[in-house]
């Protein structure tokens, strides 16, 4: 079994503390953009609201089961890890990493879907929230799936062994991912 | 019920669904907004403690974690009004 963390220490939550700091500063970056946007709808709440029922609920809510899964798998996947079962650990892993590309999938067809019907960048002031908002998402699920990509490398191939501060991290990183759509989407999908 | 990943996922998706019949059925009513703000508040925070392990954490982590949460959705609700 891995060595254990004394999360209790505050200068180690799990994933380690420097990921933390990383994490509350896109959550207030998010946070911050959301609480603008809903600013901005108060001047003309009827137009944001119409330019709001546009975007695609199914959509949104299919990807949230998605992220939701994917973030099972992985929390499941770090379990099998501490366990030292790695072949678990890495199809667990192999899961997250599918969940995550599926959320992509859905999110480029949506986006097609929106250029098709001429909402880009500049149509009005929430589809240019809309793009800035979840185009920022989406590069962060490239970055966490980049990430989870060299993880499941080292699994499988490397000669040194994954240290589970790493493999910590990186979840949480994953999760991030999760955590701000969890706050993006009901504000820019549901409550305007 | 003690929770743990599974049991997590499982209650996840139903306050996704939940989530989704509210702003399907509910729209217009009074509390709906405060209600699907709620319900993502609640998801956040399983994420959180539960797959990020959080409860683990050191108390002012956990502290940080919430403030943040109520700070938002508080914001948020008050904007709407």
């Amino acid at each position: 079994m891995h060595s254990s963390i004394d999360h209790k220490d505050f200068y180690e939550p799990p994933g380690g503390i420097l990921i933390w700091i990383l994490i509350f500063l896109e959550l207030i970056t998010f946070g911050v953009a959301l609480i603008v946007l809903i600013g901005y709808s108060r001047e003309d709440p009827t137009a944001y609201h119409i330019s709001r029922l546009k975007l695609n609920t199914t959509f949104g809510s299919i990807n949230t089961v998605f992220l939701l899964t994917s973030g099972y798998f992985m929390a499941e996947s770090l379990k099998q890890f501490k366990a030292n079962h790695l072949p678990r650990a890495t199809i667990l892993l192999q899961l997250t990493l599918l969940g995550g590309l599926s959320f992509l999938l859905l999110k480029g067809f949506e986006y097609y879907e929106k250029i098709e019907h001429g909402l880009t960048l500049g149509h009005d002031t929430f589809f240019n929230f809309y793009w800035l908002l979840t185009g920022f998402h989406v590069i962060h699920v490239f970055v966490g799936l980049t990430i989870l990509g060299s993880i499941l490398w080292s699994l499988k191939r490397a000669r040194t062994p994954l240290l589970l501060e790493d493999y910590e991290a990186s979840a949480a990183f994953w999760h991030m991912c999760d955590l701000i759509w969890l706050l993006l989407f009901p504000t820019l999908y549901l409550v305007l | 019920m003690k929770l743990n990943n599974t049991n997590t996922l499982g209650v996840l998706l139903l306050l996704t669904l939940c989530t989704a019949l509210f702003s399907i059925f509910g729209w217009g009513k009074n509390g709906v907004i405060a209600i699907i703000l709620i319900l993502s508040g609640v998801k956040f925070l399983l994420v959180a403690f539960r797959f990020m392990d959080m409860y683990k954490a050191h108390r002012l982590w956990k502290l940080l974690l919430v403030g943040y949460l109520l700070s938002f959705i508080s914001i948020v609700l008050i904007l709407l009004k």
